[in-house]
């Protein structure tokens, strides 16, 4: 199981209905396949940053989700056939939220390690490093 | 690391020759972000000149590290037009 970005834009031409069934089979396809579905944010009617077929608007949504690989494959597949979808994207984030975690983790150490800025001559001054904070960050 | 602000040299005529410039500091290094966000179009638009480029970061002074995560930031963000290709 990998975590995804999911992102649809759908075209703003549907009636709330059309778009709410296109949506609910998008979101089946991801339930019957395991997923664990993380986030669901409907981001609503946006502006295009480009037209696309004359379109200046879309209606977008955005599902985190928690899939398998094929579930990602069958839904981006069924994306594409789909006729009010404009655009759509499923990017894999784990890789990289746990990169910058790591990143982040490693700062706080170092910080930790440091004496704080406030006072770098204080610090120096005192032989004991055992009283210099611990946390910075 | 940071050069200091503003050395003048003059010449003998007392004109201002040149300067070395401030150095500048990598945004998302002094704000301590790791993961750049491609759904954040707001925060990518500062980086988007406007033609609709990417800046480059010798302009606005990115580290190499950052400039690479936001280039594929700033590139999914397009495919989804949340951002532009190009404006003219």
């Amino acid at each position: 199981m990998r975590l995804y970005d999911i992102v649809v834009v759908l075209s703003p031409e549907e009636t709330a209905e059309q778009t709410q069934a296109v949506l609910d089979g998008f979101k089946k396809i991801l339930t019957d396949g395991q997923a664990k579905i993380l986030v669901e944010d409907p981001w609503g009617r946006r502006r295009l940053a480009y037209s696309i077929g004359r379109r200046k608007e879309g209606i977008y949504h955005y599902w985190q989700a928690e899939a398998a690989a094929e579930t990602i494959a069958e839904l981006e597949r069924k994306m594409r056939l789909s006729d009010e979808v404009l655009r759509h994207m499923a990017v894999r984030v784990d890789e990289e939220l746990r990169r910058a975690e790591k990143l982040k983790a490693r700062r706080q150490q170092k910080a930790a390690r440091r004496p704080p800025k406030s006072a770098p001559a204080a610090a120096a001054e005192s032989a004991t490093p055992a009283d210099v904070p611990v946390s910075e960050a | 690391m940071a050069l200091p602000a503003k050395r003048e040299k003059k010449t003998n005529s007392g004109r201002k020759k040149f300067f070395v410039r401030r150095r500048k500091a990598c945004k998302f290094c002094v704000e301590k972000i790791e993961y750049i966000d491609w759904k954040d179009a707001k925060g990518l638009q500062s980086f988007i000149p406007e033609r609709g480029k990417i800046l480059p970061r010798r302009i606005s002074g990115v580290c190499s590290l950052h400039q690479r995560k936001l280039q594929t930031a700033i590139k999914r963000a397009r495919t989804i037009a949340l951002l532009p290709y190009a404006t003219d």
